[in-house]
């Protein structure tokens, strides 16, 4: 075993033993290339999303010397090309809608309709082919017209070209660096799928009052799948958690009663179906969760990661500490606004408050903008070493 | 509708099940289980590339 090896065996333990709610040797610190580096670097936002190599060296040549445990991933979080293979209107890209140097703006409409419930619940995954596709892809307004069958080999080589690209790139991290990638597999709530990309906010908001059991029908009818989506297929690892970014269920956007109603059974299903099969979440709970706290403590224990972004962490660590491994602690807004010296001073706090007995580790609470500074960043890493030892 | 077009409710992970196809093949002289494995592998590649446009 070399020295890469090993170094990525003593963090995947760390990571592991953390997961696990026990007291690994040091905090586990987690960390990810964001957008901001493309100020360091002298590339343009677009050249970062479309240019896979591109983003991908960026990545390379940043991570020498940096001593952390798990890798969170690149700056660029989609591949443009394959949207534009598609015409896709989900999206406004840096260089393609928005200026180049801008970040990506998601494009909500309600590009299901209200009278498409029935149809996708009795079929979700026919219903995405022959009408979700179609409603998102300016290049499949006509089905089985030339242009449209171009796109969908286009959109589908794309999607296994971005693959295999990253999928090398990972391998190469890995053994260059013997960093831990974070996890395997994405989902999100039901009704986030839902309220998304499917209804928008606008459409679920009104169907709560107008349609709610068409609501809790497509919830159901979506959690199989969404479990599906985590497991990232039948057979595959179970050792790290899946992804998933958590929306609407973040207060206020629900009223307590509509969270306990229509957000939060179908959830809790897609956790426990998950958890059935070994595989926890990475429950990313951007916003604020802080009202919700005991209701997610009902959960089977250790079937989560509990992302703190605004949540009251006191809180959380008092209701779900123990049970759950809690993951953040280092607001994203401190490493835009703050200097070396607070970020070290807040983790040092952080640590004191969330990591005493183990179960935790360090990261930023949410995912960090274009705007934040390096040397925040790499003042996270450095003091996170410094006072994370047990 | 076509006899290929009726809905499938495919469950999750699968786009058109293996017992439809092997319906529609009919006589199978080889081994089943080889041809099934790729056609569920790529299968499952199209689920998720369907997918992928819902998760957003």
């Amino acid at each position: 075993m070399n020295e890469k090896e090993m170094l990525y065996q003593k963090r995947l333990e760390r990571y592991m033993t953390a997961m696990d709610c026990g007291k690994p040797d040091m905090v586990p610190v987690a960390f990810g290339v964001g957008e901001w580096i493309t100020k360091y670097t002298g590339t343009t936002l677009q050249e970062i999303y479309y240019d896979l190599d591109k983003s991908n060296n960026v990545v390379s040549e940043m991570l020498p010397g940096l001593d952390f445990d798990i890798f969170k991933g690149g700056p660029a979080l989609w591949w443009p090309p394959m949207f534009d293979a598609m015409g896709s209107k989900l999206y406004k890209f840096p260089g393609m809608g928005v200026d180049e140097n801008s970040t990506f703006q998601f494009n909500e409409q309600e590009y299901m309709k209200a009278d498409d419930y029935d149809e996708f619940i009795a079929s979700p995954t026919e219903w995405l082919v022959n009408h979700y596709l179609p409603n998102i892809s300016t290049e499949l307004e006509n089905p089985g017209s030339y242009r449209s069958t171009v796109a969908l080999i286009k959109g589908a080589a794309a999607f296994a070209m971005q693959g295999g690209i990253m999928a090398a790139a990972w391998g190469k991290w890995t053994m260059e660096n013997g960093i831990v990638g974070q996890g395997t597999g994405f989902t999100k709530a039901p009704f986030d799928t839902l309220g998304d990309a499917l209804r928008g906010m606008k459409g679920v908001l009104l169907d709560l009052r107008r349609r709610p059991e068409k609501v809790l029908a497509a919830c159901d009818a979506i959690t199989p799948h969404n479990v599906n989506c985590g497991l990232a297929g039948a057979g595959a690892d179970t050792r790290f958690p899946c992804f998933a970014p958590l929306h609407r269920g973040a207060y206020p956007f629900l009223n307590p009663k509509q969270w306990d109603t229509f957000y939060w059974p179908s959830l809790k299903a897609t956790i426990e179906g998950m958890w059935a099969k070994g595989k926890r979440m990475l429950f990313y709970a951007e916003g604020d969760w802080t009202p919700y706290l005991e209701k997610i403590a009902e959960l089977p224990d250790k079937s989560i990661i509990f992302q703190i972004d605004t949540t009251d962490a006191k809180k959380a660590k008092k209701i779900l500490g123990g049970r759950f491994c809690l993951q953040g602690g280092v607001p994203t807004t401190l490493l835009t606004y703050g200097t070396p010296e607070k970020v070290k001073e807040h983790i040092k706090r952080t640590f004191d408050e969330l990591a005493c007995d183990g179960g935790f580790i360090l990261d930023t609470g949410g995912v960090v903008m274009g705007d934040a500074k390096k040397e925040n960043a790499i003042a996270m890493i450095e003091a996170a070493r410094k006072y994370g030892i047990y | 509708m076509s006899e290929k077009e009726k809905a499938l409710n495919p469950d999750p992970g699968v786009c058109v099940p293996w017992e439809v196809k092997k319906a529609e093949i009919g006589e199978f002289p080889g081994n089943e289980a080889i041809t099934k494995k790729e056609w569920e592998k790529l299968d499952d590649f199209a689920y998720n590339f369907i997918w992928f446009w819902a998760q957003r």
